[in-house]
């Protein structure tokens, strides 16, 4: 009969250890708590001791291995039944284990397959007796176990207070709950608020799930409570007023998301940078022309040909010519980009966002348009990723298709140049002395004045708007 | 209230690391009482537990305790105070307090429920006057003086409980780590504000797991007490004779109403912090080897076979004895019977308490979810 003494947890919740050392070899005599090797473990060397007497039959793991918690470690045969095992049955103990079908196959193996199986009853046997708490013992593999089903949520929080509607003392993530809560399940709602905000908003009779929070991570504040109050006291005192619109007196609108970046960019931009604004009106009838052109070209199929297609490789042919103007200012230094990273500001149900065309003087006409295209309707589609917005190094924000004509932009962070374009508008315009109708577009933009003067910012403008004038330029 | 002299910053010793007595003025008539039988009883006691320690350290090992936490080298200063205490002397205990909880009587199945995590206090406090274990650094010692003031209460009004003694003191065990909690400082200023017989006894083993004794305080701790108002003593905790002898004179006064006192034994844990510890990787080896040649069970002996009031055949019954009790710890450890998990939730209030009652019905949710598994493992 022998014993197998599996890795324990030797310390608390250890999953695994490496064998350092054996201090016995197979053959050997055992007393119970003689040191049979040194472990390693997340925490420290340990000595384990063997919790058995016996000989030592096999060493099951060899040194420099690490095996986890619950494998078999060492076999000992019990030193009170040295006669019990025959050299045969010591052989069919150390075999690998066979498979059930196997075993059947081959009818000269059965005898060996019982053998087997009676020596895995008596260690089993031997094991109930010496239960471990983890690693020996017959469910060795417990530490590893893994629930098949979740309970819910654990809803430890007394939220009688919040007056909720039969049904809403629900573990969050319950349709009902967040139904009656303002989108808030009882479980955020509790978060919202703490104890002495809820009594205090109960107190005034007002319903915490209808207040939004102004403190850190939307919290509900005891001023937030105190403000709604004393709204709801002017309501009540007789001077009843008129409503802009149908909804609340007033209401707080967290500030979140596309928002929240855009206001924190700007507001450090408008802070830091120097703005200073120019504009050109242009004449883009040629331009208006051209695009006709393009639009029933086959090549062109599909993509969008709009005056932006034009304005952005103008940009890029004036920014050739007028390097400063795609800089990065860092006080002690500007850094001169000698690519282009167009950026394109696009209006989207989330807010402004301006991804990057990288390397944009890189791309055919066509290509321009194509990721021109493809850019727009990503960011209308919310499918602009982080990293299509990095990077950008000059931008461009088409005010026209708002139907505005002047514009002063904030500058994108890190960049130097931000270009405006205008509606285009049929304007009498004086051609050759005569008044002739055209097509007029305004062409501006905002320029870090740290880095650009007005001469500079003139120049640059002027050779957008010389393009925009007579897109022939381009193949020049 | 008049001043409190500092405690004198040496530790009283009796028993010098070789094993020689020194008389002292204060403290040798302390243990004149104390006949062969009983300095023998000492000997046993500080054999056995420590026998009891390293077989519960192998256990542990095994995997079949979830933890211990080692007492080696703690067991002069642990038996010195307990012995010197009246059986009726409620004591209050780190989780340490091993060689104080067999003194006691508490058996060895009773003592690793905790360590096997199948009961939260495998004992009734009442039965030993040893209240549980307590895992929390230093809340044990605001027990103790709640206890002290039921105490002081009962005597007021004259409603001691029947077996119970007008001259019982309480001993608050605790560290040198957690003498840094502020629990045991407010326990101190409410011991003395009411005068209550409460004995600090800090086992300052010089390390609250890697935290050096230098770190939790800059001056001895037994100085503390001064700023209290109550008298502090350093003495030599691996000096079983003096411990004895100090905690016997602290006593004394404070059964005729002196009020709390402090001692602090200064020890040396030998051991991990607990299983879960690995020492080597925060103190030296040269450190261990100084307090090895301060043994506590060594020195003593040598004393006492000078003494000729230990022979070797005595000497050999004890270790005998010892191997004993390790085969029964052993035996009882293997035969302990796992609780259903459910049970422990029965025990945390005394009336139905809504969250308790709400996590029990998760863990039996929860639970239930490794059924399927449990099939596939048995098979």
């Amino acid at each position: 009969m022998s014993q197998t003494f599996n890795l324990p947890d030797v310390g608390e919740g250890l999953t695994e250890a490496e064998i350092v050392s054996w201090h016995v070899s197979t053959g050997d005599s055992v007393e119970v708590n003689d040191v049979i090797c040194e472990i390693e473990t997340a925490k420290s060397l340990v000595e384990l001791p063997v919790p058995f007497s016996g000989t030592v039959k096999e060493l099951m793991v060899r040194e420099g291995e690490t095996i986890e918690v619950g494998q078999p470690l060492i076999r000992i045969s019990a030193a009170d039944s040295g006669a019990e095992e025959s050299p045969s049955a010591t052989d069919l103990t150390t075999a690998e284990p066979q498979t059930g079908s196997a075993a059947a196959e081959s009818s000269n193996k059965a005898p060996a397959e019982d053998e087997q199986k009676s020596a895995g009853r008596a260690e089993n046997a031997d094991e109930e007796q010496n239960q471990a708490l983890v690693g020996s013992g017959p469910k060795a593999d417990a530490p590893k176990a893994r629930a098949r089903t979740r309970p819910a949520d654990l809803d430890l929080i007394d939220i009688s207070d919040l007056d909720l509607p039969p049904g809403s003392d629900q573990p969050a993530g319950r349709s009902v709950s967040r139904a009656g809560l303002g989108g808030r399940s009882a479980a955020e709602m509790v978060r919202a608020a703490t104890p002495p905000v809820r009594a205090l908003a109960k107190r005034f009779g007002l319903d915490v799930a209808q207040l939004v929070g102004t403190g850190p991570d939307g919290r509900i504040t005891r001023d937030d409570v105190e403000t709604q109050a004393h709204h709801a006291s002017d309501r009540v005192s007789g001077t009843e007023a008129v409503s802009l619109y149908e909804g609340p007196r007033e209401e707080q609108v967290r500030v979140r998301g596309v928002r929240k970046a855009t206001a924190l960019n700007v507001a450090a931009s408008a802070s830091e940078v120097p703005h200073v604004s120019v504009f050109k009106e242009v004449d883009v009838t040629r331009t208006m022309e051209l695009r006709s052109a393009l639009r029933s070209d086959p090549s062109y199929q599909n993509l969008n040909v709009s005056p932006m297609l034009f304005a952005a490789q103008a940009i890029i042919r004036a920014a050739r010519k007028n390097p400063q103007v795609n800089a990065t200012w860092h006080e002690s230094h500007y850094t001169l980009c000698n690519y282009v990273n167009l950026g394109i500001a696009a209006a989207t149900p989330r807010g402004l966002v301006v991804p990057v065309i990288h390397d944009a003087h890189a791309y055919t006409p066509q290509g321009l348009a194509a990721a021109i295209t493809a850019l727009t309707s990503d960011a209308r589609e919310g499918k602009t990723t982080p990293a299509q917005m990095q990077g950008g190094t000059i931008s461009i924000t088409n005010i026209g298709s708002l139907g505005l004509d002047f514009g002063t932009p904030i500058l994108p962070p890190g960049q130097a140049s931000i270009v405006v374009l205008g509606a285009v508008r049929t304007k009498p315009w004086i051609v050759e002395g005569q008044v002739v109708p055209r097509q007029i577009m305004t062409v501006g933009g905002s320029f870090d004045h740290r880095l650009i003067d007005g001469d500079l910012a003139g120049a640059f403008i002027s050779d957008v708007a010389s393009v925009m004038e007579e897109p022939g330029l381009l193949i020049t | 209230m008049s001043g409190v002299e500092l405690a004198d910053p040496v530790p009283v010793q009796l028993l010098a690391e070789d094993g020689t007595f020194t008389e002292h003025p204060t403290f040798s008539r302390f243990i004149e009482g104390l006949d062969g039988e009983a300095l023998r009883g000492l000997y046993r006691h500080m054999v056995l537990e420590r026998r009891f320690d390293t077989e519960a350290t192998s256990l542990q090992r095994q995997g079949m305790l979830a933890l211990w936490v080692p007492a080696l080298g703690q067991e002069a200063a642990q038996t010195g105070a307990i012995a010197a205490l009246d059986s009726k002397d409620r004591v209050f205990p780190t989780y340490r307090e091993h060689a104080m909880a067999l003194y006691r009587g508490i058996k060895p199945e009773e003592l690793m429920g905790m360590f096997r995590a199948t009961r939260h206090t495998g004992w009734n406090p009442h039965t030993y006057n040893f209240n549980g274990y307590s895992v929390v650094l230093a809340s044990q010692v605001m027990h103790a003086v709640g206890w002290a003031m039921g105490i002081k209460q009962d005597v007021a009004t004259g409603a001691l409980k029947e077996g119970r003694a007008e001259n019982e003191i309480v001993l608050a065990c605790l560290g040198d780590g957690a003498t840094s909690q502020g629990d045991a400082h407010e326990s101190m200023v409410f011991a003395s504000s009411y005068g209550l017989p409460v004995l600090y006894f800090i086992q300052n083993n010089h390390w609250a797991i890697s935290v050096p004794q230098q770190t939790q305080s800059r001056t001895p701790l037994a100085h503390r007490a001064a700023g209290y108002g109550f008298e502090g003593i350093r003495v030599d905790g691996n000096d079983v004779l003096a411990t004895y002898a100090v905690t016997q004179y602290m006593a004394e006064q404070m059964r005729a109403g002196a009020g709390p006192k402090l001692v602090e034994a200064v020890t040396y844990r030998m051991g991990a912090h607990t299983t879960a510890d690995d020492p080597t990787k925060y103190r030296s080896q040269d450190e261990l080897e100084v307090w090895k040649r301060r043994d506590p069970i060594a020195r003593y002996r040598t004393w006492l076979e000078a003494q000729s009031v230990l022979d070797a055949e005595t000497a050999q019954e004890v270790d005998q004895e010892a191997a004993e009790l390790a085969k029964d710890l052993r035996t009882a450890v293997h035969s302990m019977e796992s609780v259903p998990l459910e049970r422990v939730f029965d025990t945390v209030y005394a009336e139905p308490h809504r969250q308790v009652e709400v996590e029990k019905a998760w863990l039996k949710d929860y639970e239930a979810g490794f059924a399927e598994e449990g099939r596939v493992a048995d098979q």
